[in-house]
């Protein structure tokens, strides 16, 4: 856009105003982003839609390989969860930057002002609250499907899940960029991802069994250690080398 | 050059590892609980070892390419992972082999060898990411980053499979029955690593040379076509 | 049960030397495939050299005409 000169050049104004590039912060580029990836994904709920039934269908699997009335399962219940996260999760990373293959939108989005780092941000933001919300649902259903209680220490279970569920959002968010332009985008991101989580797996399992069990956390707080480390790591990790990911 | 480099090195092994195997079979006396079979230890703990030098010296060649964008590097990274993956394999088998005769079973998730067997699944994952991607420097971008990820993510796992182990006990495969080994047996073990790893790096360089030969037909195809 | 003992022990050592014996046969194998394919390629350079120095001479006589 050429800026509007005046065509009486008057002394004080000879030159031409200089243009002024709006330039969001980058907080604001980043909400930008993960609002855009909501809104769109809110309109279709696709993604959403087939990671619930996805849950749903695994979790009824579950109870065939299993006999859910016995206490066996209520010990196992944290690590079948967290199984079903993963397997959902990885229908959510996926989609967050193969949606952008058409009509070239991600060549659009990294030669946006926003940096590659705000892009993916802004992605995993977007990610991170779709999990949340597809594990909140869960929650519910797999109490009344397999017997367990959740309330008992809500808020901890509250602190593991959202350390957790960012373990896999950074990781699979930064894997979906790595594997967005590979012909068999589907098939590898769960066989790169799911190798990596499993420090954070790990972690998940052990506190949500104590949790739910009504235990104290006592020598199981090494894990909260674990996955706030890991989370610092991998986020660090994944915003210093997005930038060669995604841009080269 | 490196031509005498791969035959110095592939000599300096085969007398290493005969002269081990004469040490191992013919001087080593039976271990007091396990018998003959302990004596698996000496190529179980080198490939343990040669592995995870050879991921770690596959990082160093993945941050080396990802700042000086040498697709050399790229190369070595490669080439070391490869590699690393057959130790990494052989750990499992003898480890498994192993586990048949102390506990009667061939798998008993020993934290050991499931930290063995992650790093076994991270290192098959770089390789089919590099299997996916045609493009030699995208392959190598995405490699280097890859590499980068699975080398910090092992560190934590296994740092975390002992914190398991310790709430979880389970076997363990070790004849270090509260803290260390005879001094005698002790040393065949450094020796047999230093000798795996000259084997690793022969094996290394050949498939270096390989990497070197695909580069040089990827620019005469690129050559030929813009003819 | 010592008999037993040995002849994992000699499983092992097989197993161990079976798997690096493996990857070399595949290396050799790669080897000669990356030579063939070397092969052709230069023989593609060789016929595109080839045939653009023969259209510049086909342009050349051409324009002395």
């Amino acid at each position: 856009m050429t800026p509007l000169v005046s065509t009486k050049s008057t002394p004080e104004s000879s030159a031409p105003p200089a243009v002024e590039t709006s330039r969001l912060s980058p907080l604001r580029s980043i909400l930008a982003i993960a609002a855009k990836d909501l809104r769109s994904e809110l309109r279709t709920k696709e993604t959403i839609n087939a990671a619930l039934s996805f849950s749903v269908v695994i979790l009824l699997l579950f109870s065939f390989a299993f006999d859910p009335a016995s206490d066996q399962v209520r010990e196992i219940s944290g690590g079948l969860l967290w199984l079903v996260f993963l397997f959902a999760g990885a229908l959510v990373l996926n989609r967050s930057f193969s949606r952008e293959l058409q009509n070239d939108c991600l060549d659009a989005l990294i030669a946006s002002p926003a940096s590659a780092a705000q892009l993916w941000a802004g992605k995993a933001l977007a990610n991170y609250v779709l999990l949340l919300a597809i594990e909140v649902v869960c929650f519910p259903i797999f109490g009344i499907f397999y017997n367990v209680s959740w309330t008992a220490q809500a808020p901890l279970l509250g602190v593991v899940l959202l350390l957790a569920t960012w373990a896999m959002t950074i990781i699979g968010t930064t894997f979906s960029a790595m594997t967005v332009n590979l012909r068999l985008r589907e098939l590898m991101l769960p066989v790169l991802l799911y190798p990596m989580l499993i420090p954070p797996l790990m972690g998940a399992i052990q506190l949500t069994g104590t949790i739910v069990a009504g235990e104290p956390i006592g020598d199981n707080s090494i894990w909260f250690r674990l996955l706030v480390a890991y989370d610092v790591i991998f986020t660090l990790l994944a915003a210093a080398l997005i930038d060669v990911l995604l841009v080269g | 050059m490196r031509q005498k480099l791969i035959y110095i090195f592939a000599a300096a092994a085969a007398v290493l590892l005969a002269w081990n195997l004469y040490k191992i079979f013919l001087i080593e006396p039976d271990e007091l609980n396990q018998g003959a079979i302990y004596r698996i230890i000496y190529i179980h703990v080198p490939s343990a070892m040669t592995c995870a030098t050879g991921f770690f010296v596959a990082l160093c060649a993945s941050i080396a390419y990802l700042s000086r964008k040498d697709l050399r590097f790229d190369a070595v990274a490669a080439s070391v992972t490869e590699v690393s993956w057959v130790f990494a394999t052989i750990v499992l088998v003898t480890g498994s082999i192993w586990g048949r005769i102390a506990w009667g079973i061939w798998w008993a998730w020993d934290p050991r060898l499931t930290s063995m067997l992650i790093c076994w699944l991270l290192l098959v994952s770089y390789l089919m990411l590099r299997r996916a991607v045609d493009e030699p420097n995208q392959r190598a971008r995405l490699s280097a980053v890859l590499s980068i990820f699975t080398f910090c993510d092992w560190v934590i796992v296994w740092k975390s499979i002992e914190w398991w182990r310790t709430q979880h006990p389970g076997p363990v495969l070790s004849i270090r029955n509260g803290g260390g080994m005879a001094p005698g047996m002790e040393a065949p073990i450094y020796w047999n690593t230093l000798a795996l790893v000259l084997l690793a790096a022969c094996l290394i360089m050949l498939r270096w040379r390989q990497e070197g030969v695909r580069r040089e037909i990827d620019a005469l195809r690129r050559f030929a076509h813009a003819m | 049960m010592d008999t037993r003992n040995l002849t994992f022990l000699f499983y092992g050592f097989l197993a161990a030397w079976l798997i690096v014996l493996l990857y070399v046969v595949s290396i050799a194998a790669r080897e000669r495939k990356l030579r063939q394919e070397l092969d052709r390629v230069k023989r593609l350079v060789e016929t595109k050299e080839v045939e653009t120095r023969d259209m510049e001479q086909t342009r050349e006589q051409t324009h002395t005409v």
